[in-house]
């Protein structure tokens, strides 16, 4: 039996399975079709790395990325928290540029012109390309009057992870004990959708253990959120959610949590009805596309509408759109779903240069977000195309009722999440 | 009686008609590939199944009937999971199958997580005076579903530690009852230096 499992390992291992790529000529294309990927997160940086890898490198890949180095957003929580250093958070593309044989262009993307097929950069330069995949994430809104761009440094949103995150800390680790945080979540839909809640858990365990007397205000737009029960059922275990104690109050909107204006000069939010001071005002505005997608036609309303089957853009042909930026309701705008979604895309973009209608398709999101160090929760779907619509097959999200070890060790697998999915973009 | 059999053939052939109208409309698309199944695991399992992270098991080059077996026993409950049960019921049994094949073709790499060398030394002694060697043979290199023996040799320590714990814990379905009143028996110290010995044999 062992020189039969053996000889099973070494036939197998021998057989390595290196491109699942599509054999045959690439019709009426040049001999080595160009595609154009614009952002390097958790959308664009799979997509680089799997149109080598499923192409069997017969595509030539360029991505066009902004920064030299990328902050995850994801995790990024533990660092405002006080339990995880944001140099942890920090990758770079040479690596697996490197390895899987994609250039990187550091500069801006400005504009597309679908008809020329063309990207023009910062400084004037043009890329052609023969497909091209967007995945610029989310840019912001002006909805909360008082919060534009100009308080983004004095009040940081850390909706971005980077220099926001550590300025966002900073301001945490400032304020005395007896102070007050205010956390202002967005209106859906947005980025990550439990982060918010997450954020607000995670300060709550800084607080416990550094400024007792302390208290967070959620002001919240909306009268539910993301994994809600599971979120009120951690913050009662961990933090005397709904008892005189609590360190954690939360209005909903139609309670007066909707805010409407901002005075950052005192650190004021303003409701219909109410005022309330901070010490730390934290507040992440509404959300639309990235810049790119307004400045080349790419949106309707504020997102990007694609065809679900291979995330194409309904309004510009050979130009696709991934990620937060595009409307793939019903999946999440999360890390994981831009991940699996441009994956979906990349197989159907190679299929579409093989003239090959695009095959079934399947996606995935597996979002974990952390009460405490020490408990996790999490969602997981596994979703199919039903009439057009992504739509979830099943999976759910963690057990209401479970044990300390259970939501333990899905804080462990957090971490474990974090780091293959970072191998995943950036090896 | 027989006219509402009429009845229910008549609304069943609108049905059927209705479904026939329903898959002209959309283009029959070819069925999801493996690849399209198999690559959306690499969020948490990593790129070609080779997981970067401590508590998740790398799943490259896995016996495919061992695979299936295991996510079949994810969809329905009988393993213990905090997530895998969840993901597991959003697939067909085929859909779980091609998944199966698609990693049991891809090779099998070891981790570079670093190991301890006495903690090496002890498991070495362990594996054979608690006889683990008599299903893990080759040092945890062997596979074989008709055991549900699982390849640990060069597997991510930690994994191979949380999973030990885990069989102390609860049943399993492919854990022997030899092999759990085994674990029984050793401590946190000992799971450490088993765990840290198959992930050193490369």
């Amino acid at each position: 039996m062992a020189n039969l499992t053996r000889r099973t390992f070494i036939k197998a291992a021998g057989g390595a399975a290196a491109a699942v790529g599509l054999v045959g000529p690439a019709r009426s294309w040049a001999a080595e079709p160009h595609v154009v990927v614009i952002g390097g997160g958790y959308g664009g940086a799979i997509a680089a790395k799997y149109l080598r890898m499923m192409s069997g490198g017969k595509i030539k890949v360029t991505m066009i990325e902004r920064d030299e180095s990328y902050y995850s957003c994801p995790l990024s929580n533990w660092v405002v928290a006080g339990f995880r250093d944001l140099g942890v958070q920090k990758h770079s593309w040479a690596e697996a540029a490197k390895a899987h044989g994609f250039s990187v262009i550091h500069k801006e993307a400005e504009a597309i012109d679908p008809k020329a097929k063309t990207v023009s950069l910062a400084g004037g330069e043009k890329v052609s390309y023969d497909k091209l995949i967007v995945s610029p994430g989310v840019d912001y809104k002006d909805n909360i009057e008082g919060y534009t761009k100009k308080e983004y440094e004095q009040h940081p949103h850390a909706w971005h992870a980077g220099p926001q995150t550590e300025a966002l800390k900073k301001k945490l680790a400032a304020m005395p004990d007896g102070g007050k945080v205010i956390i202002v979540p967005p209106e859906d839909p947005f980025r990550c959708p439990p982060g918010p809640y997450e954020r607000v858990s995670l300060i709550a365990h800084y607080l416990k253990k550094n400024k007792p007397k302390s208290k967070i205000l959620v002001l919240d737009p909306k009268d539910k959120f993301s994994k809600q029960g599971l979120f009120a059922g951690g913050w009662k275990t961990l933090y005397g959610y709904e008892t005189p104690n609590s360190l954690i109050e939360w209005v909903a909107g139609a309670s007066g949590g909707k805010v409407a204006r901002f005075d950052a000069a005192t650190g004021t939010v303003f409701t219909e009805m109410d005022q309330h001071k901070g010490d730390v005002v934290n507040i992440i505005p509404n959300q639309k596309a990235g810049q790119i997608a307004f400045a080349s036609n790419l949106v309707e309303g504020d997102w990007c509408p694609v065809n679900k089957q291979t995330f194409e853009s309904t309004l510009h042909k050979d130009v696709y759109v991934i990620g937060d930026a595009c409307n793939a309701a019903k999946m999440p705008k999360s890390g994981y779903a831009a991940n699996s979604q441009a994956k979906v895309c990349v197989e159907a973009v190679i299929r579409s240069i093989h003239g090959k209608d695009p095959a079934d398709a399947s996606y995935v999101n597996t979002c974990y977000s952390m009460l405490s160090p020490d408990y996790a929760i999490s969602v997981a779907n596994v979703f199919k195309l039903k009439d057009g619509e992504i739509t979830p097959i099943n999976g759910g999200m963690s057990p209401p009722e479970a044990t300390p070890e259970f939501r333990k060790m899905e804080a462990e697998f957090n971490e474990s999440w974090y780091r293959s999915i970072m191998a995943d973009m950036f090896a | 009686m027989h006219h509402k059999s009429i009845r229910t053939l008549v609304m069943a052939g609108c049905l059927a008609s209705a479904g026939l109208l329903a898959l002209a409309g959309t283009a029959l698309a070819e069925p999801a590939s493996e690849s399209m199944l198999s690559n959306t695991c690499a969020g948490c399992h990593g790129t070609d199944g080779v997981a970067a992270g401590p508590a998740m098991p790398s799943i490259a080059n896995m016996d495919a009937k061992i695979m299936e077996n295991l996510l079949m026993q994810f969809k329905s409950g009988e393993r213990p999971s905090t997530i895998m049960g969840r993901i597991a019921t959003g697939y067909e049994d085929a859909e779980l199958k091609a998944i199966a094949q698609h990693f049991s073709k891809l090779p099998w790499k070891s981790t570079a997580v670093p190991t301890d060398p006495k903690l090496v030394a002890e498991g070495a002694k362990l594996h054979k005076s608690e006889k683990c060697n008599s299903c893990h043979e080759e040092d945890g290199r062997t596979q074989s579903a008709e055991d549900g023996v699982m390849r640990q040799a060069g597997q991510i320590p930690h994994y191979l530690f949380l999973q030990m714990v885990n069989y102390q814990k609860q049943e399993y379905p492919d854990v022997p009852k030899k092999m759990m009143s085994r674990l029984s028996k050793l401590s946190e110290k000992d799971l450490q230096a088993l765990a840290h010995f198959y992930a050193s044999q490369k």
